[in-house]
């Protein structure tokens, strides 16, 4: 053999979450999805501003928040970040160099998916909690958005990671779940806005304001831990997936 | 296992210090292929192969779409097979983790993290493995395949032949026992390809278990002695590189000779048993012999001696497809 040290032939869970986020990283970062989603992000902060100028009540700055931050930008911007976190790999077929190595799946999951979400991060934060401010409804509603982005960031860039690795056109799959099931589907009645993540998120805003919301009626300890256990058991199916499906 | 396809006759069956083998009984090496079928749904890519090989170089070969590339996956664990076993190191390549550090492969597909340098790339390829020394793994594996040079340029900005290199340099940092190569000489000049080569017999001679594959026959005599074919997703031969070579020149061949009269040229040839069979056409005769040797040496003289022109002599078999054909069909 060559005189080259010989590899240690495993690599600890918390080198590979440090490789794979890198990695996925600077795959993600291209010029182009970073302006175009922040120009989408712009919608939310523009909105608010409108609203601001135009002295708008308590329940219309929530309702904007919930409906342009929450339920568009947010799950938008995750989609396409956590997507294409492990999905994009698979596409490109680079998911190999990572795949046929001596690390557990779980830690290669969970490295893309802090990557993804270390970029949904800034333009979401920033985009949502600009338009609660600029809506001048005041300091609650600020700490509410704060919090249910945070939630709402962790959870849909984990299902749509899990989107990633399972599914071949993820993004379509992604705005179907987006528009069609939260947007369209869980409007029906509480029993399926239940399986929505939506839900969880406007519930937490509803917690911190007392706006009135409609499909917004779990209390705060919920609002926050059923997005959370949804994000976990997303990336343990996301995993799962990677260990067992054909990689090219 | 008497569903076992018996390669085709003709080759002879390799010594036991000469793998690759085939047997009846499962089989044991470095890489070890049990009665391996694969299938995609109705399609069938890998049909029942069995063979075994150990240390050294060892040329897969086949047409493309023939399933080498799927082979090589399985021996990866990056697909199951549908029926049979695949062990690399004894151990199976998908459920265990640790013998995934000593195995690299060279995939056949073009893809490479195009925003990071060549060293870049080989350092993440080291730490992926767990290597000690990631950047002297990196800086010696460039070494290898003639890149140290440009090693600080993104490998997206590289040629298809410097991309090749990269990934072979990839799949050395580990430090790897058994080494899969699907079609790495594609895309390399005759001078890189030499070079390549000369690389694979040297980590063979080392003892590492070396396969490779092609679909270019000249590439396959100068890999090494040892030769798997496959074709529609059947082994249908192993052995020794020459043997095979014995067989493509014991077959008939065609041979398209254009000539100012084709008529009188095809007779002479008939009666002179240089030709098995003719068929004549406006400005060409088709000739099939059996004997393509004697039928150069004496087709000049002949021509002269007729006082017939010759405009081209041109072989129409004498490529891979028709070797496979001859293999898998018989004709």
């Amino acid at each position: 053999m060559s005189e080259i040290g010989a590899p240690a032939r495993h690599v600890a869970p918390t080198v590979a979450i440090g490789l794979a986020y890198q990695v996925v990283l600077r795959q993600l970062t291209s010029r182009g999805r970073l302006i175009g989603l922040s120009l989408l992000a712009l919608v939310a902060p523009l909105s608010g501003w409108a609203l601001g100028s135009a002295d708008a009540s308590l329940d219309d700055a929530v309702n904007l928040v919930a409906g342009v931050g929450l339920g568009l930008v947010l799950p938008i911007v995750s989609l396409v970040f956590g997507g294409a976190a492990l999905g994009e790999l698979r596409e490109d077929k680079t998911l190999v160099y990572l795949w046929l190595r001596p690390m557990d799946r779980w830690p290669i999951v969970v490295g893309a998916a802090l990557a993804a979400m270390t970029l949904t991060a800034p333009i979401v934060l920033i985009s949502i909690v600009a338009a609660a401010i600029l809506t001048g409804a005041g300091n609650g509603i600020v700490f509410g958005t704060l919090l249910a982005t945070v939630v709402g960031l962790i959870a849909y860039v984990s299902v749509f990671t899990l989107f990633g690795v399972w599914l071949k056109r993820f993004i379509v799959w992604g705005l179907a779940y987006i528009l069609i099931w939260e947007g369209f589907i869980a409007q029906a009645g509480a029993g399926v806005a239940r399986v929505a993540l939506r839900k969880y998120t406007r519930s937490i805003l509803v917690e911190r304001t007392g706006a009135d919301l409609d499909l917004a009626d779990f209390g705060l300890a919920t609002g926050i831990v059923i997005p959370l256990i949804v994000a976990v058991a997303a990336l343990a199916i996301a995993a799962w997936r990677l260990a067992n499906q054909d990689i090219d | 296992m008497s569903e076992l396809p018996p390669p085709r006759p003709g080759l002879p069956a390799p010594t036991a210090d000469q793998p690759p083998v085939t047997s009846a009984l499962p089989l044991s090496g470095m890489i070890a292929v049990n009665a391996v079928s694969k299938y995609f749904g109705s399609v069938v890519a890998v049909s029942d192969v069995s063979f075994a090989v150990d240390g050294g170089v060892t040329a897969l070969l086949g047409p493309n779409g023939a399933g080498k590339s799927t082979l090589f996956r399985m021996m990866c664990g990056l697909t199951p097979p549908s029926r049979g076993s695949v062990d690399v190191l004894g151990r199976d390549p998908r459920d265990d983790r640790d013998v995934r550090g000593r195995i690299s492969l060279v995939p056949q597909q073009d893809a490479l993290f195009d925003h990071l340098s060549a060293s870049e790339f080989l350092e993440f390829a080291a730490r992926t493995h767990g290597v000690i020394d990631p950047d002297a793994a990196a800086r010696h594996a460039l070494s290898m395949v003639d890149l140290a040079d440009v090693g600080a340029k993104p490998v997206g900005q590289f040629s298809k032949g410097m991309r090749q290199r990269v990934k072979v340099a990839a799949a050395l940092v580990n430090d790897p026992e058994v080494l899969i190569l699907d079609e790495p000489l594609t895309g390399l000049d005759p001078v890189q390809r030499r070079h390549m080569i000369a690389l694979f017999h040297q980590l063979g001679d080392e003892g590492r278990c070396v396969l490779v594959s092609s679909h270019v026959l000249d590439e396959v005599a100068r890999l090494g002695s040892r030769v798997l074919v496959i074709a529609q997703g059947r082994l249908v031969a192993t052995g020794d590189y020459r043997d095979l070579r014995e067989l493509m020149d014991d077959r008939a061949h065609r041979i398209r000779i254009a000539t100012s009269d084709p008529r009188r040229l095809a007779t002479a040839l008939v009666e002179r048993e240089l030709a098995a069979g003719v068929s004549i056409g406006e400005h060409s005769v088709l000739v099939d012999t059996l004997d393509v040797d004697a039928l150069g040496r004496r087709l000049a003289p002949i021509s002269v001696e007729l006082g017939v022109r010759l405009t081209e002599v041109a072989p129409l078999d004498d490529d891979l497809e028709s070797v496979f054909r001859y293999l898998v069909e018989g004709r």
